[in-house]
């Protein structure tokens, strides 16, 4: 393995971390109310449960329990990476903290069934001249890619 | 309040016609046959509310223009998928209130323009913005198969049964020339699993118009015509609760729904068993099969063996989507709501034709329908429509 020399961008700054060492998931940037304690994703101002201002960001693992899945049969739009060309999964994944987070999904369809844990990583959607636009996909953690 | 009532319908037909068809010329179109239904003209009109999802500045009183200019208050209403249904009732409640004694409801789209100029997805800035609509719904039917044992059967039969309503349904974009079974469906391409392309509203085009006035006034403009009310309206927005997915608003907390149909049950003073015909947002069938259960038509748990027995078939214990629902119909966006209003209030008059609802027990065309709608998942709007 060579060193990256590009750099990875988030798709969008705010919903998750893009860590220097490849080798470390990314975390999901989100909202802990104050008041009540209700977790959200992504990060609001407003706790949506009791109303409180009173919030703090957070950042919780990318990793939780699939709750529901598909696998749709068309290219991942907006996406340049061959392996997005013949379909992808899309999941609903609990976290433990609460929230219920909506992501595509590494892997075959095969490989998904509900309530596995799935884990989050970066995978580059696109290249932006030096740049990598990264998003971040949820993939089965029994199954070894 | 004061008793408001439907007093004519018109509809452009749905269909995909690309560049063939502008908006202004549907709308017309539309709105000229709603005239005509009603025996009314554009001069009678008080106020439009115009219903348009996919629209430029001021599109609504641009396309109002096409009828004339006689300085009525005209004012667009967007709501996603729930657009049309929610001009409607802007509509019903400035006459209820006594502010208009007529007033008409315009919506329009189309979507084929909107899918040609790329604007579908915009630019994929948000994760949520790179899934298809299908996707979100897939999940809705992955889950509800987890829980209930769901066969891909169950969702091809609800598809069947509209694509073959919507054949005896002049205005439907879908007109299959022969029986859809349930086997064709299944064999269909898969949008998202376990959606197929069959199972799956199509892009489509088109208008649909309503005018809605002073009850009496339906009366004094066709004495031989049944009256049909509006009994009933609400728009809901979604409550917080946990397992609330804030990325991509398409489908909806289930919880919407339930509290919406009873809203409007307490208001009309009626339940589900009163009603002998529904239309829902079934622009994906997994929401026909979930809507059986939280709209009341039949207990949670049991919309499969439903399904099975052709409850809510032509003919069967309370008919959903008669003209064909969003699967074959079509869902333009701005007309889709209205269609429905269109479809109930042609049947609570006897004017159905082929696809005409009898009350089970009497054999007496229908007598009250409910119509549906969710928009961007975040809003619910529910009517119902009676005879008297």
């Amino acid at each position: 393995m060579t060193e990256p020399t590009r750099t990875r961008v988030p798709i969008k700054p705010g919903f998750f971390t893009v860590p220097d060492d490849p080798a470390r998931p990314p975390r999901l940037l989100g909202t802990k109310c104050l008041s009540c304690g209700e977790h959200f994703y992504p990060a609001r101002a407003v706790c949506a449960k009791c109303m409180s201002a009173q919030t703090a960001n957070v950042e919780m693992d990318a990793r939780g329990t699939l709750y529901s899945y598909t696998f749709v049969h068309f290219p991942l739009f907006g996406s340049m990476n061959v392996e997005h060309a013949d379909g992808y999964g899309v999941g609903q994944i609990d976290l433990p903290e609460g929230p219920r987070v909506q992501a595509p999904l590494a892997g075959k369809q095969d490989q998904f069934r509900v309530g596995q844990t799935v884990q989050g990583e970066l995978n580059v959607l696109r290249e932006d001249g030096t740049q990598d636009i990264v998003i971040v996909r949820f993939r089965p953690v029994e199954v070894r890619a | 309040m004061r008793d408001v009532a439907v007093l004519g319908v018109g509809m452009h037909r749905f269909g995909a016609y690309y560049g063939e068809k502008p908006n202004a010329a549907m709308a017309l179109a539309a709105g000229q046959a709603a005239f005509q239904d009603a025996g009314l003209t554009f001069k009678d009109m008080q106020a439009a509310y115009v219903g348009h999802i996919f629209a430029s500045v001021m599109s609504g009183v641009r396309v109002m223009k096409e009828f004339g200019l006689t300085g009525l208050p005209i004012q667009r209403i967007e709501n996603a998928s729930a657009t049309g249904s929610a001009a409607f009732r802007e509509a019903c409640l400035a006459v209820a209130g006594g502010h208009y004694d007529i007033a008409m409801v315009l919506g329009f789209d189309k979507m084929t323009s909107m899918i040609q100029s790329g604007t579908a997805g915009t630019a994929p800035e948000n994760m949520e913005d790179a899934i298809l609509p299908a996707a979100f719904f897939a999940m809705w039917a992955t889950r509800r198969m987890h829980e209930r044992g769901t066969k891909p059967e169950h969702l091809a039969k609800i598809a069947a049964k509209n694509f073959n309503n919507g054949a005896k349904n002049p205005m439907s974009q879908r007109q299959p020339s022969e029986l859809v079974t349930p086997e064709k469906v299944l064999q269909s391409r898969m949008v998202a699993w376990p959606l197929t392309t069959m199972m799956s509203c199509p892009i489509g085009d088109g208008a649909a118009c309503a005018i809605v006035g002073r009850a009496d006034l339906a009366k004094k403009l066709h004495p031989d015509r049944p009256v049909v009310r509006v009994v009933a309206s609400t728009l809901q927005s979604e409550r917080y609760e946990r397992g609330h997915v804030f990325q991509g608003p398409v489908v909806g907390p289930a919880r919407m729904s339930i509290d919406s149909s009873r809203a409007v049950y307490e208001e009309a003073g009626l339940g589900p068993a009163d009603l002998d015909l529904v239309q829902v947002h079934d622009a994906f069938v997994i929401e026909e099969l979930e809507y059986y259960e939280l709209l009341g038509l039949c207990k949670t748990g049991e919309a499969e063996q439903c399904i099975d027995r052709g409850d809510f078939e032509l003919g069967g214990r309370c008919a959903v989507s008669t003209d064909g629902g969003l699967i074959a119909r079509g869902h333009p966006g701005g007309p889709t709501g209205l269609a429905q209003i269109w479809e109930t209030t042609l049947q609570l008059r006897g004017e159905a034709g082929a696809r005409q609802v009898r009350r089970r027990k009497t054999g007496e065309i229908a007598r009250t329908g409910l119509c549906h709608m969710m928009g961007g998942g975040s809003v619910c709007v529910i009517h119902i429509l009676q005879r008297d």
